[in-house]
């Protein structure tokens, strides 16, 4: 265990009679972009937070690069911290904010100036040097957050949030900006986020965690297109769920009988067997809604539903519609450039098909 | 956290200066005055044996009027200073920052000036052959040509322009968080501006209005310089009598049993006021409940 | 509106209330005659204003020795009391902000009654102790009990102003390597700084405008400004000098005041956040 980077060994922290992070073990690798990713009141702050120090797991250990840092207090460990409302102090300049920890390490005055113009400078905040605080907007705070905290070159940053307090616009610029400075500086990130979208276009790897536990942990594909379980297929995205028993299998298909519904076939990946049930979660852009029946196709045949169209919602990138289909209220996604490929617009009340290649089912959760 | 700074010694370590100091130069002469108030006083200005003596003394000789007075005179003085206090605060509070900041500094800006100076000041312009005087002889047609110096009135008047600022400066920064929209609302409602300012202001304030009249409240309680300079012996206050008894008799029993009731006649309305505060919350926190529990009701029914 | 030019009215009668006794104190500092306080002879002729009663402050006149006395006294006992309640009241607030716990009650409790307590409760029980343990009163006692009075002030000002402090930034400076001695000197306490100022203006101000508690703890013969100015109850030659002396503190304040505002303004707008 100790050969691995950063590694949460069965850590547990109880506050009162909540117990906010649950016998949790996981490991990441150096260099890595890591995110917990989970609702609010999940434990993901804590973890980061017992990371940091201020936090003292009641349980369980925490090793960075094989030693032990659970009891250490946070200034001595070599892991800082990019806190949610930036935690700039007012009284500094910008400078003498970034150069804070150069100075507390004691290192030599001309070092500390050079590293200070160094990273000021890959910030692109060198003009802004001798400002303070209060004088920048929100995204050149963030940035100089950063800086602070990557300028000593810690072992791990931990971001808490950091975007929380940015609109969108510059969320998505934000977004690009620190994934060009994990490339840069080659530093574990540790990233902490309710956003969803965030953890998936920066994470090398996602923690998904849910009441003080992780409900998965993997790449960002594998999370959004293999969901472990129900939990993580509706909280990353959206999706469409249908429970039922198998009733029949052949080869590596299924057919799903859910309640209130015809029957569905789906790709068995996991080999479960007849009589077993199971969720099965289809996400609304790989659902197709048409007015005219789907083309024959080859090999494992569609579902297909013929339903009834209950709401559209115009979203820009797409149109969502909202579909009833039996007892079901099924959410499909469309792109407007296939839109216009359509012969005839859908609109509210139409007779439409539904329908989507068994493979692009995926079931989530077995439950015996 | 595990700062070092968090742990218990920590705490014992930044507690004790303000504690102990407090602890023996306000605590420990507050147990000491309660405690000699049981005593006798022996004729050589010393504190005699254990008794209720004191306590009986107390109900006795003029001390009973004299608290009486105080009271009363404290009750006037914070009146006046209220009801002059509301309209200033609310016109100070109707302007813009600019002027807000300007008039509100100018309000404290007499207070740069010694109190005992100013004090000084005014029984320099209640002099009986003084032009305050002689306004007051034109005025009251009674023919009656009382003097104001040496009198009630002259403190009651120079204790409302001590107190005053204190009135105006919590009941201001009230009005200032006020939304003055309300206002507007309620007259679009029909409401004439009397009105909207007794049923809407004035309530919106009442946090202010609470601790202005402590603020007035208490130091008139304690009063002892303007009755000193300006009440003559017509006007003897607690405040007064204590330092008479304490100083030049040396009455130490009865001082300390006169700070006593000092103290209780204090602490009452005090007590009171925190009272109704608690009540204040916990209604409005019943009455948010209700609501909340009112919607929740509310949006399972639509849901259904 | 008729409602707002009703309490406008009254705030202006109001104010006029609260400057008259101050111009005055500025006028009378000119008074020839500083027995019978007035400008005007014995009969009836207008008599002019006088400087001398300022000459007597600035050289020193004999006349007004004791009173210059009593008021360098003042400002040593207020500078002091002002240092140490600062001090004192900021580890109080420090104290009362991190910890919750039945210490901290009892704490606050000592530490914010004696706000609402009238200030000759405090000078009479300070005479009790100092009598039980017979201390003989002076320099010593007034500065105690100034002190003990400023504290709370101090303490409140400081807790009210750490009520806005961002705990995470304490939190930042331990997370980059700060120990809680380097966070508290170099983070902590220059944000705290504006608070502890106010502050100790407060208490500054307290200290240096008291009589009351003083004329309890003084003991015989030592006069702060405001105890000796009281002592001449009946009208005394030196009023006009007293007069004039205050007219120079009031001055003084304004000035320096002033300056304060116009080097806060300045620094605000060199603050001012550029558009971002």
């Amino acid at each position: 265990m100790s050969n691995e980077f950063l590694v949460f060994d069965h850590v547990t922290k109880r506050f009162g009679a909540l117990t906010a992070v649950n016998d949790v073990s996981f490991s990441v690798n150096k260099g890595e972009f890591f995110s917990l990713l989970g609702p609010s009141g999940c434990g993901k702050t804590t973890l980061l937070r017992m990371l940091g120090g201020f936090e003292k797991p009641d349980s369980g250990r925490i090793f960075l690069e094989g030693k032990d840092i659970t009891d250490l207090a946070p200034n001595e460990r070599r892991v800082h911290t990019v806190f949610q409302n930036y935690a700039l102090f007012p009284t500094m300049t910008i400078w003498d904010n970034i150069a804070f920890s150069l100075r507390l390490a004691k290192l030599p005055k001309k070092e500390i100036e050079e590293k200070v113009d160094a990273i000021l400078d890959m910030i692109q905040m060198s003009e802004h040097a001798w400002k303070y605080p209060n004088q920048l907007s929100g995204g050149q705070k963030q940035r100089v957050a950063i800086a602070r905290a990557l300028v000593d070159r810690p072992k791990v940053l931990l971001l808490d949030e950091p975007l929380a307090a940015l609109d969108l616009k510059l969320r998505q610029h934000m977004l690009l900006e620190l994934d060009t400075i994990h490339d840069q500086v080659g530093i574990t990130f540790m990233y902490v986020t309710h956003d969803q979208g965030e953890a998936m276009s920066l994470s090398d790897r996602i923690a998904v965690i849910n009441r003080g536990t992780i409900e998965q942990l993997d790449g960002p594909a594998k999370i959004y297109e293999a969901p472990s379980s129900r939990f993580v297929a509706s909280f990353i995205g959206d999706t469409n769920f249908f429970s039922g028993e198998i009733v029949a299998t052949e080869g590596d298909y299924c057919t799903i009988r859910p309640v209130g519904f015809p029957d569905i076939r789906a790709y068995n990946d996991k080999q479960l067997k007849v009589g077993q049930k199971v969720d099965l979660s289809v996400r609304p852009e790989k659902i197709r809604v048409t007015l005219a029946p789907p083309p024959p196709e080859k090999g494992a045949s569609i579902n297909v539903y013929p339903s009834t169209v209950q709401d559209i919602v115009y979203q820009g990138v797409y149109t969502k519609y909202w579909i009833k289909s039996s007892d079901f209220r099924i959410a499909a996604l469309k792109p407007h450039s296939r839109f216009l490929l359509d012969q005839e617009p859908i609109t509210w009340n139409d007779e439409v098909f539904v329908w989507w290649h068994p493979d692009d089912g995926y079931m989530v959760e077995a439950k015996q | 956290m595990n700062s070092p700074l968090r742990t218990r010694r920590a705490e014992w370590l930044v507690t004790a200066p303000s504690f102990l100091w407090l602890a023996l130069f306000f605590a420990v002469p507050a147990v000491i005055v309660l405690a000699f108030t049981f005593h006798g006083h022996d004729i050589s200005g010393g504190v005699g044996e254990w008794s209720l003596s004191t306590w009986r003394e107390l109900v006795d000789p003029d001390y009973p009027t004299i608290i009486w007075n105080t009271i009363r005179i404290s009750v006037e003085v914070t009146i006046w200073s209220i009801v002059l206090a509301v309209p200033c605060a609310y016109a100070i509070a109707r302007m813009n920052s600019r002027w807000r900041a300007i008039v509100a500094g100018s309000i404290m800006l007499p207070f740069w000036t010694s109190f005992v100076v100013r004090v000084f000041a005014w029984k320099t312009m209640l002099h009986p052959d003084g032009w305050l005087q002689a306004c007051y002889n034109f005025l009251s047609l009674s023919g009656e040509h009382s003097t104001i110096l040496d009198s009630e009135t002259a403190v009651v008047l120079v204790s409302v322009y001590s107190f005053l600022p204190f009135a105006i400066m919590p009941i201001y920064t009230a009005a200032e968080k006020f939304d003055f929209s309300l206002l507007e609302a309620a007259r679009d409602l029909g409401a004439k501006n009397f009105y909207a300012f007794r049923k809407i202001f004035l309530p919106g304030i009442r946090q202010g209005l609470v601790s202005a009249v402590l603020m007035v409240f208490i130091p008139a309680i304690g009063s002892y310089v303007i009755p000193q300079m300006l009440g003559g012996t017509n006007c003897v206050l607690i405040g007064n009598k204590i330092f008479m008894r304490a100083i030049q008799n040396r009455n130490i029993p009865h001082a300390s049993a006169l700070a006593t009731v000092m103290a209780v006649s204090v602490l009452i309305p005090i007590g009171l006021s925190m009272w109704w505060k608690k009540r204040q919350d916990m209604r409005d926190r019943q009455r948010l409940e209700a609501q909340t529990a009112r919607l929740f009701t509310a949006g399972e029914g639509a849901a259904k | 509106m008729k409602r707002s030019m009703v309490s406008v009215m009254i705030l202006a009668a109001v104010l006029a209330f609260l400057y008259v006794p101050i111009i005055l104190v500025v006028v009378y500092g000119f008074v020839p005659n500083g027995i019978s306080m007035s400008f005007f002879g014995s009969d009836g002729s207008f008599l002019g204003f006088t400087g001398k009663w300022y000459k007597y402050i600035f050289t020193g006149h004999q006349s007004v020795r004791s009173l210059l006395e009593s008021f360098w006294l003042s400002l040593i006992i207020a500078g002091l009391s002002t240092l140490a309640s600062c001090a004192i009241g900021t580890t109080s607030a420090l104290a009362l902000h991190k910890w919750k716990d039945r210490l901290q009650s009892v704490h606050h409790a000592l530490v914010y009654t004696p706000l609402i307590m009238p200030d000759i409760l405090i000078g009479i029980s300070l005479l009790m102790l100092f009598a039980a343990c017979h201390v003989n009163c002076g320099f010593w006692t007034i500065l105690i009990a100034h002190i003990t009075f400023c504290v709370s002030y101090v303490a409140m000002t400081v807790l009210a102003r750490l009520q806005d402090f961002d705990d995470r930034i304490t939190e930042a400076a331990y997370d980059l390597g700060a120990g809680p001695w380097y966070a508290f000197f170099h983070v902590e306490l220059p944000i705290l700084l504006p608070g502890i100022v106010a502050g100790g203006l407060l208490a500054f101000t307290l200290s240096i405008d008291d009589v009351v508690i003083t004329s309890f703890v003084n003991g015989a013969g030592t006069n702060t400004f405001p105890t000796y100015v009281s002592s001449m109850t009946k009208h005394s030659r030196n009023l006009p000098s007293v007069f004039a002396l205050s007219t120079l503190m009031l001055v003084f304040t304004c000035v320096l005041v002033g300056l304060s505002k116009l080097i806060t303004s300045k620094g605000q707008s060199k603050l001012k956040p550029k558009a971002s």
